[in-house]
């Protein structure tokens, strides 16, 4: 049958709806606040062991010995898990390109410091930790690779000697004619840009139980899953299993922005579990494990680029070299960050041609992982910091710079020069709104004023698109496969006229389940509390993917409306049938099955699945009495990419402009926020105070990018930063109230309209803070190209330090 | 981040708790107090601190006491950090301790956290050590030969060591009430709120006849120590408290510092360049204070 999925609001089978679009409570809630979510750690099975792990102290050396048998005689010790079980048992993780991964437990040689190195199952965590005390491990200790620079050096120590390089990928992207554009520019603006290494720290770090079944030789994992068919799979291939012999089971998560991946942690707690005759063992990383090498570093990277301007401030190019340090290795999928901005290259502007020279380079850091927006909040950093260069060498305000080059509303569907096509937007609006928002008149009054009092004020106007919905697609260029990432939910309904989602994903925060529930309640015409969201395990889920790329929201809403199309459909049959009709002369509308000619003739919804389920004899033949559908949604028209690596990746393009304002304080280098609006548009909001928390968030995690978080390591590759005494992520007290304001320009082309909008502020706040400071600066003729804008680096600045 | 084994004892008695110390010291067993915990525990779980066996206080009554005594204010060791922020008698009559209690760390953290705990932890970085050395705190120690009065300039060896015995139990601190007129002042600087200083500036300023009569003046955050600033003092003695005297205390200041710590927020010029920059700052603050 085919499928309909509505794209606006008011093709919804209801006179008006009741629950999309309104900021109904989160039906999430009320387990969170009274603490009766089963986290992981809440959980204990019977005869449950607990694994410890010891790490490398050093960023790289040879594994020449290691001795574990003092461990073992401890009392309560299980079992010890060294590198040469993993051999034996294990391949190294697969990656994207191929071919750079490691095993999960060091095999051979330690790579970077918090590589596992030897774990121990034991009756409690803390005598597994005593054990670790015990166990003697010898290492030749090699010359490590600090950075990109010494990675690239001939001679190089090598990280994985049987690739012969350090360098992962290194290719250029050419698109349009760059060359002529930046010869017959009238000015060209490059700067350099160091964005230091960030990333994801979520409430909850990472835990699993997972248990073997030796009679079965199959696996079952319980524990904080962000993505639970993609690790059932990755571990189907690193455990050698076939991957219908992994089920994981996926908690509620206290967070993930991407860093909770916790394949390592999986595989060891398993390979435990296999050790000690199919015990269960739980591993709970511990916030310094999760710091030092969790999968919680991202962003590392080193930015030469350039744009291209016509002397009426037309952008015409725009060339970006970076080179972006993974660390060792690419079982974090660091790479696909650096692919990410292809999906929006150029931001919210009509730049002809554009440049990008991508160097991925191995090195003895830990390696990196997907953080929350992934790839563009470097990059729309430094697009924006040469924006405002640009407007400056101008003369010209940064907001009109911006809007002499936005792509036009009219403009939509545009496709950007590195390939993705926009669904729609109205740049200029928000900027209107925004500047209306935060009188920006009066801020630049205000701070003309304060600069006549020598006082550094900085205003920064900085626009951004997220792209939403991600794609497989977009990744290709860096070895992933495949176009479509699906997303599948069961909806059924019980003979009472209950409604049950089954999806394939957990809570983390974010608020799906209740777009689940007021999607379903809106289309079947119920109330919210009449559904229940619940998640399937990996063994039963339709295909999904879950969170990830600003999808789920958009995905899970496609998804549900499909299986409830097909409900209608079913319905319209069975009730035609029982009132001798044809089934296009019934409609569903406000929750009942009625006849198009005469409404006040119909059913329930209770009441056709109640006659489905207990009377066959009624049903027409090919309908089974089963009031349930399930439908996998995918994104409509996606395509492979070309040499160049374009394609139509992300489905949706949200849009934003931040107005912030700035001082820093010239003896002390600290910077004050003093205000700080957004005006955003992601299209149809399906729930206001999701996306306002989504936002908020964002502000928070940029805030700690562009001000206060950064893993230090030191020249030798040992990191400086291993709690949150040292990795500063901002608190309630450092993160400003933002004032917010939003305009709605739906997608002519997602469900119901509503784009990706979960990555949000993450996007621009960052560039926003820079830029504001820079602004501040600019007297001064200094600017600050390196985050964290620290106090000791902007006093370092100010006061013509160098160095760290 | 789970503790290496350690005996656990919970005395309910000062008495037992001194006896208690003792014996374990007697028995070459290495025993540490813990009080708050907010410090303490985390160092458990990171291995960093290693006891044989703790001592827990929290059972052991008559150590909350916050008290006007002979003129002068006692704070029971036990006490909170929140009872004494919450005193009407700490706020009224002692509003730098008050001040720099504010700054400790967080809400939830005073609420755990112990005044006493502070003290003998002597974290270089943070706020009490520093106004002990400014107020002249004195320090009541209980041993096994009774109590023995530590005052400050002689309680703070160096980094989180103190004149404290092994078998010793900090019980009690006692600080002046402030004289009616003097100005005040605590500045630090931190990279958020709540966090351990990069560095900091606490003082008392007596103004007289319109000059700057007596400054007493401690910064942390910088060295092993608190550490009086008597340079800069000297330098405000008689100084008519401006702008440029200010300034030129806090220029005082900061040369005169030995070796200012370092680590990944702050380098050792840059904290230099904060002790002038909040001396002179908190002296604004405390001119604007006193009268």
């Amino acid at each position: 049958m085919a499928i309909d999925i509505p794209t606006r609001t008011d093709q919804l089978p209801t006179s008006a709806t009741r629950f999309i679009g309104k900021a109904v409570n989160r039906i999430e809630d009320p387990a969170l606040v009274s603490g009766t979510v089963e986290f992981i750690d809440n959980l204990s099975l019977p005869g449950m062991l607990h694994c410890a792990i010891l790490r490398s102290p050093h960023p790289h050396a040879r594994i020449t010995a290691i001795d574990a048998s003092a461990a073992l005689e401890l009392p309560g010790v299980e079992a010890v898990l060294t590198g040469e079980d993993v051999e034996r048992w294990c391949d190294p993780c697969f990656t994207a390109p191929e071919g750079w991964g490691n095993y999960c437990l060091a095999v051979g040689k330690v790579r970077f410091v918090g590589e596992p190195v030897v774990a121990v199952a034991a009756s409690s965590r803390y005598i597994a930790e005593d054990a670790l005390e015990l166990i003697q491990v010898e290492y030749e200790v090699l010359d490590p690779v600090a950075n990109p620079d010494e990675a690239m050096a001939s001679g190089a120590p090598l990280v994985f000697e049987n690739r012969g390089t350090n360098v992962i990928q290194s290719r250029t992207y050419t698109w349009g004619e760059v060359d002529r554009v930046f010869a017959e520019a009238d000015r060209v603006v490059s700067r350099q840009f160091r964005w230091n290494r960030v990333g994801a720290n979520p409430t909850e770090t990472f835990g699993c139980i997972c248990q073997w079944d030796l009679a079965d030789n199959s696996l079952t994992c319980r524990g904080a899953y962000q993505t639970p068919r993609f690790m059932a799979i990755g571990r189907a291939a690193s455990l050698r299993l076939p991957a219908n012999k992994v089920k994981i089971i996926s908690h509620a998560q206290g967070g993930g922005f991407g860093g909770k991946g916790g394949p390592r942690g999986t595989d060891i707690a398993a390979l435990l579990s296999r050790k000690c005759d199919g015990r269960p063992v739980k591993y709970i990383e511990d916030r310094m494990e999760y710091l030092l090498a969790g999968g919680g570093q991202s962003w590392d990277r080193y930015y030469d680029a350039a744009i291209a301007l016509k002397a009426d401030g037309t952008v015409t190019g725009f060339k970006v070299r970076l080179v972006d340090d993974q660390g060792a290795g690419a079982e974090g999928y660091g790479t696909i960050s650096a692919a990410k901005p292809l999906a929006a290259f150029t931001g919210n502007y009509r730049i002809e041609a554009a440049f990008y020279d991508l160097t991925l380079v191995a090195t003895n850091r830990a390696p990196t992982y997907p953080y929350r927006g992934y790839g563009p909040p470097p990059h729309n950093l430094v697009l924006e910091s040469l924006m405002d260069v640009a407007a400056r060498e101008l003369a010209l305000d940064p907001a009109e710079l911006r809007r002499r080059n936005y792509i036009g509303p009219e403009q939509f569907p545009y496709t950007v020069p590195s390939g993705n096509e926009y669904d729609s937007g109205n740049y200029a609006a928000v900027l209107d709104r925004v500047l209306e928002l935060s009188d920006y008149k009066a801020l630049r009054e205000s701070q003309a004023k304060a600069r006549a009092e020598g006082r550094l004020v900085g205003i920064a106007v900085v626009s951004t698109v997220e792209p939403g919905v991600f794609d497989w697609n977009a990744y290709a260029t860096v070895g992933v496969p495949g176009v479509g990432v699906p997303e599948g939910v069961k909806v059924a309904v019980d003979v009472f006229g209950n409604i049950t989602v089954a999806i394939g994903f957990n809570l983390q925060g974010q608020g799906q389940f209740t777009v689940a529930a007021q999607v379903v309640a809106d289309y079947l015409g119920v109330e919210m509390n009449a559904v229940k969201v619940t998640t399937a395990s990996t063994d039963v889920a339709l295909p999904h993917f879950g969170q990830g790329g600003s999808r789920l929201g958009v995905a899970v809403t496609g998804a549900i409306l499909g299986a409830c199309d097909k409900l209608r459909q079913t319905f319209c049959r069975v009730v035609a049938h029982v009132m001798q009709t044809e089934p296009d002369q019934v409609e569903l509308m406000n929750g009942r099955l009625q006849l198009k000619a005469a409404p006040a003739h119909g059913m329930t919804i209770a009441e056709v699945a109640g006659l489905m389920l207990s009377r066959s004899d009624l049903l027409p033949p090919g309908v089974e009495p089963c009031p349930e559908a399930t439908f996998v949604w995918v994104s409509p028209n996606r395509n492979l990419p070309d040499d160049q690596g374009r394609c139509r990746s992300y489905l949706t393009a949200a849009a934003a402009t931040h107005v912030v304002q700035v001082e820093i304080d010239r003896d002390t280098g600290q910077v004050k926020i003093l205000g700080y609006y957004i005006v955003d548009d992601c299209g149809t909001r399906l729930n206001p105070a999701n996306v306002e928390g989504q936002l908020q968030g964002g502000v928070a995690q940029g805030v700690g990018a562009a001000l206060y978080e950064e893993y230090v390591y030191d020249p030798q590759c040992q990191p400086l930063v291993s709690t949150f005494v040292d990795y500063l992520m901002p608190t309630i007290h450092e993160v400003p109230m933002t004032v917010k304001d939003h305009i709605v320009t739906p997608s002519p082309i997602a469900p119901l309209g509503a784009k990706g909008c979960g990555e949000g502020a993450i996007h621009t706040t960052p560039a926003a803070l820079l830029c504001a400071i820079n602004d501040a600066l600019a007297p001064l003729g200094l600017e600050c190209r390196e985050t964290p804008a620290s106090p000791r680096r902007l006093w370092n600045l100010l006061h013509g330090q160098h160095g760290h | 981040m789970k503790p290496a084994p350690f005996e656990y004892h919970a005395p309910t008695s000062l008495a037992d708790a001194v006896t208690l110390l003792a014996r374990l010291e007697n028995e070459g067993c290495d025993a540490k107090i813990l009080a708050g915990g907010q410090s303490l525990m985390p160092m458990l779980a990171m291995r960093v601190a290693r006891p044989d066996a703790l001592v827990d206080l929290r059972q052991v009554p008559g150590l909350d006491h916050i008290r006007l005594q002979d003129g002068r204010i006692a704070i029971g060791a036990m006490a909170s950090k929140r009872a004494a922020e919450l005193s009407e008698l700490v706020r009224e009559r002692q509003p730098l301790f008050h001040a720099a209690t504010r700054l400790v760390g967080h809400q939830q953290i005073r609420n755990r956290g112990s005044v006493g705990g502070s003290f003998a932890h002597a974290d270089p970085a943070s706020e009490y050590p520093a106004v002990a050395l400014v107020l002249d705190m004195e320090m009541v120690a209980t041993g096994p030969d009774g109590e023995r009065v530590i005052p400050a300039a002689e309680f703070f060896v160096t980094y989180m060591t103190t004149a404290l015995e092994p078998g010793e139990v900090l019980t009690e601190v006692r600080m002046p009430v402030l004289p009616p007129g003097t100005g005040w002042a605590i500045r630090e600087i931190t990279r958020r709120s709540g966090d351990l200083a990069l560095a900091g500036v606490a003082l008392t300023l007596r103004l007289k006849a319109g000059r700057c009569a007596d400054a007493r003046i401690a910064a942390f955050g910088i060295d092993a120590t608190a550490v009086r600033l008597s340079e800069a003092e000297d330098a405000l003695r008689g100084a008519v408290p401006t702008t440029e005297s200010f300034a030129r205390a806090g220029a005082v200041a900061a040369a005169s510092l030995a070796d200012p710590m370092s680590c990944i927020h702050a380098s050792a010029e840059y904290r230099r360049h904060l002790v002038g920059t909040l001396l002179e700052r908190a002296l604004a603050d405390a001119a604007a204070r006193a009268h």
